[in-house]
């Protein structure tokens, strides 16, 4: 509808402009008539810019050109002319339907590529020949095969689900030579006719069929069978009788669940026109779509399609394989258990395939037929598709039910278990010799696998009926075409043809009988050498991004890497801080403009009240934070994370960290391991200085705060590292061991190593350090030698006092320094 | 004493501090519960043994009617129950967790001072993390076909879509499908690993992770969003059942692992960026 909206909006903007705008995306509707009595609806859809080659989209039956119209959208956004138009019979077109009749339906659509000869919006090839394809499917499909066959001036072809022959459609026949029409297939001529005589109730029980069309369907439904002159009639409108004279480029598409125009159609035509000219480019595509329904493959089409007119139209170089088709026994979706579709392509028609031999292991089944052929067995059914399975073929997984192979009217011809797994694409055969009670036979064909479970698949629920008449006592010997199948089969399944006595889609006889069906030859089947259609270059494309991501990750994170500062050659000092500032994301101005320098042997106390940026200085010592101004130099090297200036350097910062589930014992050893140094780890004199005693082997989970204290000091001692930061070491320790501690720190220095401590108690570090770094709200207050600072400040007697001293009121609570 | 950025924190030392951890030996019982439950929910359980297996599109899917016919049907059965929840959290637990619980122990900035550099810190924890992460996908399939042996046998592997394999064809499938869940899980690996890197705090980090995992899950399920589903890493999580068809279509899987592995690798990527500039404040 809103399709319909947008052409007439088109149409009007296209007249009250300038109707001869040439490069104007535009739809021109016009009615043409092609023969006396009968005038065309048409529309014609051109793309940005003209001439360009035109496209000929044909309706399917019971539709209008407003069924193809997205088709057309489709191909004049790439450029194409295109030309759809509601065939004889349908929509608001005249005239009688007459199935494609060369002086039909197949007259008017010649008519409408003069037209196209005449309009200069279409390339020429030469006068009155304009550079066209065409395409359709289903009843469009043979409209295209037809006029392809009878008008040389079309330049590609594409036919989709469409017919060969129609007599073979409508009364199948799939024993190879015999004459005798095959059983009427009633539900689908039926869902057909009434396509026309209920569309237009008034025109009667024919529609707008002619009545030569008419009164065939009555007759053949009535009678089950047609009359010499049906058959003559639907031959006249069956492609096989015309496509040896196509000379344009096919590409002949056809769905897998079609139970009304099965895969064999496609087989057989590209068989006759392979035989007129060999060398004429030819392709086919096997999807997973078709009158049953099966899988929507609508965008992979219409791309396809759209390649092989680009090849064939506009003469692009395009490699088009020469067979495709999709498999849909790959994988289903977890969702919604609907078929995902895969697509293989080969270089090889399967009519070029070679046959292969597969043994058949059971000789002979017995089926009894019911009168009148009640209950029916129910392979495929038009529009529903393969009936009892949501997925496109008829699995069963109860042993040896299938609702398509009833128990007693059926049977199955088997192999041995596969040894190795059998991949069928393409037509297959099997001679049989079938016997009677009755001397005639109507019996239905199909390949099948079944599993060791004994679960039966029969893809898209696809039979090849057989009827037999004249059936001699001792049973008549005939070649069976099976249905073309893409059909798995694994190691352990059995291939098999199924045979069953009903269909319920097919005209049945009445009176009950028995038949035999024994297998006579091997079973004849094809295989392709396909590969996975979209595999190759998208295939690799997907690990060569993968890799190249990888390259380029280790790239980024290399060239990321925090710069760092070049080392000072000549110090003497261990550790230089030099106008070390830093400001944290939030804005917050920890430490600024700090410079001092430690030389070995100091035990130094980094002194302030808490907030002065005594642990942001000591991480950023360690190299867990990055300054935001100067920089810090231990033994001359620069600091930076992972500097090895930090492997002289044993830190105890901001509490203990352990893991809680080890011992302690464990933890001192990981930690050893973990730090990668090689030499003397003093264990035993670290372990000493903890006092844990027993209690090293139990997990540190159970420690005491002070335990734990001891524990993380030893730790920052292990292997005896030249420099020594304790960031609040007595914090959680009682007088006793504060004493201790204070013992400990100075015989560590005393083997001239360099410790250095941060604390907020004064009077403490005042007992345990020769140096003072004394910090005040980031910033250094006063640096130097302990004695020094006592001696300088005559006033105050203790560390406390000349803290206070030298930031005068700046402690009180509440008050804030300029 | 010598020092040697490369000798710090081996890769021997971190898998023992991990592997000493409860949480490890939580998360493997977690995974190694499931087959079991399963198989004695379904031997035991009040229809016990009737089923058998499930037509289908009778509704419910098709693999899991299927479980009972023998140890490789189980075992494909119990892929497909860990596949979206339990291997995903157990993954988020091993690579969310690793860092954010050194910080929380404090332990973090002890050995960054030691001092291990920071990359090589975390592509330690990362190897192991994987490690751990690999090992758990891997005990899914053996402990179910042990468990799938016991209760139901082996049998051939049949598929939903009727094929039916030998064992050993079996294997060789479970053995593919398992190996592309492992780098499937590589993207929740990833996020669980930069997340950690974000966060102090360990849980936080891997519940983020599985958040996000389904939260995608859901946008995964809206059929509406169309094509766009493809570019979500999760929409490949059980593209593994390519393997399940008679020829195997390898063009999904491909596309599906080489996407996981590529954000995976990127969300890596940005996790040691993001944490060779970081302020360790922990």
């Amino acid at each position: 509808m809103k399709f319909t909206g947008l052409v007439t909006l088109f149409l009007v903007s296209a007249i009250s402009c300038n109707p001869s705008l040439a490069s104007a995306d535009s739809v021109q509707i016009r009615t043409i008539n092609t023969a006396d009595t009968v005038s065309l609806d048409t529309s014609l859809y051109l793309p940005k810019k003209v001439p360009a080659p035109a496209i000929l989209i044909a309706h399917g039956f019971g539709g209008s050109k407003d069924s193809v119209a997205q088709d057309a959208k489709y191909f004049v956004d790439k450029g194409f002319v295109v030309l759809t138009w509601t065939a004889r019979g349908f929509g608001k077109s005249t005239g009688q339907i007459s199935m494609n009749a060369p002086t039909g339906e197949v007259a008017d659509t010649k008519a409408l590529i003069s037209y196209l000869a005449l309009n200069k919006n279409v390339v020429q090839d030469k006068s009155g020949d304009p550079r066209v394809g065409i395409m359709g499917s289903s009843y469009g499909g043979a409209n295209s095969l037809m006029t392809a066959s009878a008008d040389p001036r079309i330049d590609a072809v594409v036919a989709d689900i469409t017919w060969n022959d129609l007599q073979n459609d409508l009364f199948p026949q799939s024993a190879q030579g015999v004459a005798t029409p095959g059983p009427f297939k009633k539900v689908w001529a039926g869902t057909f006719f009434s396509a026309v005589s209920l569309q237009s109730a008034y025109l009667g029980e024919c529609g707008t069929f002619t009545q030569a069309w008419c009164d065939a369907y009555t007759h053949a439904a009535i009678n089950g069978a047609p009359s010499k002159d049906e058959e003559k009639l639907l031959s006249s409108v069956s492609p096989k009788n015309y496509v040896q004279s196509i000379t344009a480029p096919t590409l002949l598409s056809q769905g897998q669940a079609d139970s009304l125009f099965p895969l064999n159609e496609s087989v057989n035509t590209a068989k006759a026109i392979e035989k007129a000219h060999p060398q004429l480019p030819l392709a086919l595509i096997w999807h997973a779509g078709g009158h049953d329904g099966g899988a929507d493959q609508g965008d992979y089409l219409r791309e396809q399609y759209l390649q092989w007119f680009k090849k064939n139209l506009l003469k692009e170089k395009i490699d088009f394989p020469a067979f495709q088709f999709t498999k849909t026994n790959g994988s289903i979706s977890l969702q919604d258990s609907t078929v995902i579709p895969k697509i293989f392509s080969s270089k090889q028609l399967p009519t070029d395939s070679a046959v292969k031999q597969l043994q058949l292991v059971t000789p002979t089944v017995a089926l009894s037929y019911p009168i009148g052929g009640i209950p029916s067995a129910i392979s495929a059914l038009p529009g529903i598709g393969s009936a009892g399975a949501l997925v496109s073929r008829v699995a069963s997984s109860i042993a040896g039910f299938s609702p398509a192979l009833l128990p007693g009217q059926s049977g199955l011809l088997e192999s041995a278990p596969l040894k190795e797994p059998i991949s069928v694409v393409g037509p297959s055969s099997i001679k049989v010799r079938v016997t009677s009670t009755t001397g005639d036979a109507t019996l239905f064909f199909s390949l099948v696998t079944k599993s060791p479970s004994g679960a039966i698949s029969q893809p898209n629920g696809i039979v090849a009926p057989v009827r037999l008449t004249n059936i001699p006592q001792t049973g008549t010997e005939v070649t069976i075409n099976l249905p073309s199948a893409i059909l798995d089969a694994s190691v352990g399944d059995v291939l098999a043809v199924a045979i069953s006595s009903t269909d319920q889609g097919y005209d049945l006889p009445k009176p009950s009988r028995f038949y035999s069906v024994s297998a006579l030859s091997p079973l004849s089947y094809t295989s392709s050498d396909a590969t996975a259609a979209r595999s190759g270059s998208a295939n690799l494309i997907w690990p060569i991004a993968a890799l190249i991501t990888l390259i380029l990750a280790a790239i980024y994170v290399r060239v990321r890497r925090p710069k760092i500062a070049p080392s000072h050659e000549n110090s003497t000092a261990l550790v230089e801080v030099e106008n070390l500032g830093k400001v944290y994301k939030d804005g917050y101005r920890a430490v600024s403009d700090l410079s001092f320098s430690v030389e070995r042997g100091q035990v130094v106390g980094l002194l302030g009240p808490n907030g002065a940026g005594k642990t942001t200085t000591l991480r950023m010592l360690m190299g867990l934070i990055f300054p935001t101004e100067g920089s810090i130099f231990i033994d001359g090297k620069p600091v930076f994370p992972g500097s090895p200036a930090l492997a002289n350097l044993g830190s105890f910062v901001e509490g203990p960290g352990f893991l809680p589930h080890l011992s302690g014992r464990e933890n001192l050893s990981l930690y050893w391991r973990s730090i990668g140094r090689e030499g003397e780890q003093y264990l035993d004199e670290v372990v000493a200085i903890t006092k844990l005693g027993t209690a090293l082997d139990k997990k540190v989970r159970s420690y005491s705060q002070g335990m734990r204290q001891r524990l993380a000091i030893a730790q920052a001692m292990l292997g005896m590292p030249d420099l020594l930061v304790l960031d609040e070491p007595t914090n959680g320790l009682d007088p006793q061991q504060i004493a201790e501690m204070r013992q400990v720190l100075k015989d560590y220095a005393a083997t001239g190593r360099t410790v250095i401590i941060s604390s907020h108690l004064l009077a403490e570090v005042q007992q345990t350090c020769s140096h003072v770094v004394l910090m005040h709200r980031g910033q250094l207050i006063s640096f130097g030698p302990m004695k020094k600072l006592l001696a300088k400040n005559r006033k105050a007697n203790n560390l406390e006092e000349i803290f206070l001293e030298l930031i005068g009121d700046d402690l009180v609570i509440g008050k804030e320094k300029k | 004493m010598s020092y040697s950025a490369s000798k710090t924190l081996p890769y021997k030392v971190e898998l023992y501090r991990q592997l000493k951890r409860k949480r490890t030996a939580f998360a493997y019982a977690f995974v190694l519960s499931l087959p079991v439950l399963v198989a004695i929910a379904v031997k035991f359980g009040p229809s016990g043994n009737s089923g058998g297996p499930t037509r289908l599109g009778s509704g419910t899917t098709d693999l899991i009617g299927l479980a009972t016919i023998g140890a490789a049907n189980f075992t494909t059965t119990m892929l497909y129950f860990a596949t979206p929840f339990l291997l995903v959290t157990v993954i988020a637990l091993f690579n969310g967790d690793t860092v954010a619980s050194e910080a929380s122990w404090s332990t973090l900035r002890y050995l960054l001072a030691s001092p291990v550099p920071r990359t090589r810190l975390l592509i330690q924890k990362m190897k192991v993390s994987l490690t751990l992460s690999a090992i758990a996908v891997l005990i899914m399939p053996i402990s179910a076909w042990i468990v799938g042996t016991i209760a139901f046998g082996t049998k051939p592997l049949q598929t939903p879509l009727g094929a039916t394999f030998t064992n050993s064809v079996a294997l060789s499938r479970i053995a593919i499908m398992t190996g592309y869940l492992a780098i499937s899980l590589l993207f929740v690996a990833g996020l669980a690993f930069y997340l950690s890197v974000r966060t102090d705090a360990p849980l936080g980090a891997v519940g983020v992770a599985v958040g996000i995992s389904i939260l995608l899950n859901i946008l995964d399920a809206i059929t509406a969003l169309g094509s766009i589903r493809e570019w979500l890493p999760v929409h490949y999580a059980f593209s593994w059942f390519d393997a399940l068809a008679t020829t195997i279509d390898w063009s999904v899987m491909i596309r599906g692992a080489s996407f996981c592995f590529i954000s995976g690798t990127i969300l890596y990527a940005l996790a040691i960026n993001r944490f060779a500039h970081k302020d360790i404040t922990s």
